[in-house]
C-alpha cells in the first residue's frame, strides 16, 4: 500500500515535469524557428534594396537617388558583392552561374518572376531585374549575414539556459506539489493503519478545511461508525440469542431433574411434562422466528413477487390479528385512500408482507393495551404509504436506534411478552420490497410506524 | 365548475391541512386549480440573478416528505383537483401581488388561522400581509394544534393532523 502511494506521488511529479517541459520546449522551439525565418526575410529585403541601389549607382549614375541611398546604406555589408549582367535575347546565364557557383535556376526564376533569392551556406544571393537606361539588367547581390549568425547562436544559448533553469524550477515545483498533495493522504493511511478490531472507537481527526480530504476523513469516520455498530450488533446478537435459547432449555432441564429426583405420582409427571412441553414450544417458536429472520435477511434467495393490492392485504391482516387477539381495537382509516384503486397496487410477496404487517399491527395492539390502533393508507405517485399509529407506551428516545437489533427490547417492555425478533424481521421484509420503514415515538405518547413501499407501475412488467 | 385557489405554504406537512380541509369541504362537481404559494425575496446580487432558476429554488426549499404528501393528497382528491402546483412569489409590493393574483386568475385565498407559517429559509418572505390587503375573498382554516404527534415532520403526519375548519 505504501509503495503504490509513493508511485502515485512520483507519477504526479513526473506528469507535472513532462507537462512543464512540453510547454517550454514548444515555446522555445517556436521562438527558435520563427525568429531566424523573420530575420532571413528581412535580410533578403535589405539585399534587394541594395541591389536596386547599386544598379542605380552603377548603371544609371542617378545622382539624386544616389545621394538618398548613400545616406541610408553608407557602409557595405559583410562580403557584399554586386554583379551586373545585361539581359540579351537567347542568352543563358550558364557561364555566370558557374562563375558565381550558384545554380542556373536562380537566374531563370529571376528572369521569369523579376527577382530571386538563394542561400548558399552563409552567403545570401538576391537577383533583381533592373530596367536601366542602358537596357534591362540582372543585378545579383551577394552578402553574408553575420548579424543573424551571431544572433541565432546567442538565441540558442539563451534558450538552452532557459530550458535548464525552467526544468530545475519545474522539478522543484512538481516534487514539492506532489508531496504537498499527498501529505494528508499519508497521514490518513497512517491513522487508519492504527485502527483494528480492538480499538474501533478511534476516529480520524478532522482538519476543518472543508476540502476533499476532509470529506474523505468524514467518510472514513462514518464508515467506522457503521462498522462499530455492526460489530456491537453482532456481539449482542450472539449473546442475546444464546441467552434466549438457553432460558427454555434451563427450564426443561430443571423440570426434568426435579421430576426424576424421586418417584412421583402420574399427575405430578403429567404436570412436569406439560411444563416441559410449554418450554419446548417456546424454544420452537424462537428458533422458527430466528430461521425466518435469517431467511429474509439473506439476499441470494429468490422470492416470488406478484402484483397485489395493499388495501386487500390490510383487511386480511386485520382479520388475522383479530383472530389472534380478539380484544384488539383496530381502526382502518381510509380518509386519504386514493380515488384510483390502481394506485394501491404494489409488487410484492403476499405471505412476507402479511407477516410484516401483522407483526407491526399486533405490536401496536400489544403495547397500547388494546387501545385504539389506527391503520392509515395512502398513495403518492411513486409510493404506497401505510401508517400504523398507536397510543401505547412508546419507545424511549435514546433506545430508538436499537429497535432493529435482533433480541433488543426497550427498557419499558418488561410487562409484555416477546423476544425482539419481530421488528428486525419486518425491516428485512420491507427492505426486500425496496421499501422503507421509519418509526417515530414519544415515550408514553404512542408510536407511529410508517411504511413506504414502491408502487407497482405498468412499465415494470 | 372550476376554481383557482391560492394557498400559502411553508413546505411543512402541517401547512397542507389547509389544502385537505378545502378539498374536504368542496361543493359537488367543483374542480380546483390549486397554487401553493411561497414568498421568496429576490437576491440583490447580479450573479445570483444571472443564475437564478425557479426550479432549483423550489427544489432547495421543498423536501421529499412534502412532495410525497402532495402526491397523496392529489391521489386522494383526484376528482376534485384539476391541477396543483407549488409556486414562488418574487415580488415585494402589493401591486406585484395583485398582479400575480390577476395573472393567475385567483378566485379565492385560503390561509391557516392560528398556525403560523414558518419562514425557515433566509430568503423566505411572509406573504400574509399582501393577502390581507388584496381584496379577494380570504378564508381562514383552523385545526387542532395542541396534540403532540410523535410523527411530526414525517410523511405520516399527513394522515393525522385533522382539520377542524
Amino acid at each position: 500500500m505504501r509503495k503504490s502511494l509513493m508511485n502515485t506521488q512520483t507519477k504526479i511529479a513526473v506528469m507535472l515535469i513532462v507537462a512543464f517541459l512540453a510547454i517550454i520546449m514548444l515555446f522555445s522551439g517556436w521562438v527558435y524557428f520563427a525568429i531566424p525565418g523573420f530575420l532571413h526575410d528581412y535580410y533578403y529585403d535589405v539585399l534587394e534594396i541594395r541591389a536596386v541601389a547599386a544598379g542605380k549607382m552603377e548603371l544609371d549614375k542617378d545622382q539624386r537617388g544616389l545621394d538618398d541611398l548613400r545616406s541610408v546604406f553608407s557602409e557595405k555589408l559583410m562580403h557584399e558583392q554586386d554583379y551586373f549582367f545585361k539581359i540579351e535575347k537567347n542568352k543563358d546565364f550558364k557561364n555566370e552561374a558557374d562563375s558565381l557557383g550558384i545554380p542556373l535556376s536562380f537566374f531563370e526564376t529571376a528572369l521569369n518572376e523579376g527577382g530571386a533569392r538563394y542561400q548558399d551556406k552563409q552567403l545570401f544571393y538576391v537577383a533583381v531585374v533592373y530596367p536601366s537606361k542602358q537596357g534591362n539588367y540582372v543585378i545579383v547581390s551577394q552578402a553574408q549575414d553575420y548579424f543573424e549568425e551571431s544572433f541565432v547562436a546567442y538565441l540558442k544559448k539563451t534558450l538552452v539556459a532557459a530550458i535548464i533553469i525552467a526544468f530545475c524550477v519545474s522539478l522543484f515545483i512538481a516534487v514539492y506539489y506532489s508531496k504537498y498533495i499527498f501529505k494528508p493522504l499519508r497521514e490518513i493511511t497512517e491513522k487508519v493503519q492504527q485502527i483494528s478490531s480492538e480499538n474501533l472507537h478511534l476516529r480520524l481527526d478532522s482538519r476543518n478545511s472543508n476540502d476533499e480530504m476532509d470529506e474523505l476523513i468524514h467518510t472514513f469516520n462514518d464508515m467506522l461508525n457503521r462498522i462499530e455498530t455492526a460489530f456491537e450488533t453482532q456481539n449482542n446478537f450472539i449473546s442475546n440469542a444464546s441467552h434466549e435459547l438457553r432460558t427454555p432449555l434451563t427450564a426443561i432441564i430443571g423440570e426434568a431433574d426435579v421430576a426424576l429426583s424421586k418417584d412421583r405420582t402420574p399427575e405430578e409427571y403429567k404436570t412436569s411434562i406439560k411444563v416441559m412441553l410449554e418450554e419446548a414450544e417456546k424454544l420452537d417458536a424462537k428458533t422458527n422466528a430466528l430461521l425466518s429472520l435469517a431467511q429474509t435477511g439473506f439476499n441470494g434467495k429468490i422470492q416470488r413477487f406478484e402484483r397485489l393490492r395493499i388495501d386487500q392485504l390490510i383487511w386480511d391482516v386485520k382479520n388475522t390479528v383479530e383472530k389472534l387477539n380478539p380484544k384488539c381495537n383496530l381502526h382502518i382509516d381510509t380518509s386519504l385512500l386514493p380515488e384510483d384503486p390502481m394506485k394501491l397496487m404494489i409488487k410484492g410477496n403476499e405471505q412476507l408482507l402479511h407477516l410484516a404487517l401483522a407483526n407491526i399491527i399486533a405490536n401496536a395492539c400489544k403495547y397500547s393495551d388494546n387501545q385504539k390502533v389506527n391503520v392509515s393508507l395512502g398513495a403518492s405517485d411513486d409510493h404506497v404509504v401505510i401508517v400504523v399509529k398507536d397510543k401505547g407506551i412508546g419507545i424511549p428516545a435514546d433506545e430508538l436506534k436499537y429497535i432493529y437489533d435482533p433480541f433488543f427490547r426497550a427498557s419499558n417492555t418488561k410487562n409484555y411478552a416477546g423476544y425482539g425478533i419481530g421488528l428486525p424481521l419486518t425491516r428485512n421484509i420491507i427492505k426486500m420490497h425496496q421499501g422503507k420503514i421509519s418509526v417515530s415515538s414519544l415515550q408514553g405518547g404512542g408510536t407511529t410506524v410508517q411504511l413506504t413501499i414502491p408502487a407497482w407501475r405498468r412499465i415494470d412488467e | 365548475m372550476e376554481k383557482n385557489v391560492l394557498i400559502p405554504t411553508d413546505f411543512t406537512i402541517e401547512s397542507l391541512n389547509v389544502v385537505k380541509s378545502v378539498l374536504n369541504d368542496r361543493p359537488y362537481e367543483c374542480r380546483y386549480n390549486i397554487i401553493l404559494l411561497h414568498g421568496v425575496q429576490m437576491s440583490d446580487s447580479i450573479t445570483d440573478l444571472l443564475f437564478y432558476s425557479k426550479a432549483k429554488m423550489l427544489e432547495s426549499l421543498s423536501n421529499r416528505h412534502f412532495d410525497e404528501a402532495c402526491g397523496v393528497i392529489r391521489n386522494k382528491y383526484a376528482s376534485g383537483i384539476n391541477s396543483m402546483r407549488v409556486d414562488l412569489f418574487n415580488g415585494s409590493s402589493q401591486a406585484a401581488f395583485d398582479g400575480y393574483l390577476l395573472g393567475n386568475r385567483i378566485d379565492e385565498i385560503y390561509v391557516p388561522g392560528r398556525y403560523r407559517l414558518r419562514t425557515s429559509n433566509k430568503k423566505s418572505v411572509n406573504v400574509l400581509p399582501y393577502i390581507r390587503k388584496c381584496g379577494k375573498p380570504v378564508i381562514s382554516v383552523d385545526w387542532n394544534m395542541e396534540v403532540v404527534l410523535p410523527e411530526k415532520g414525517s410523511l405520516a403526519e399527513i394522515f393525522y393532523n385533522e382539520a377542524t375548519a
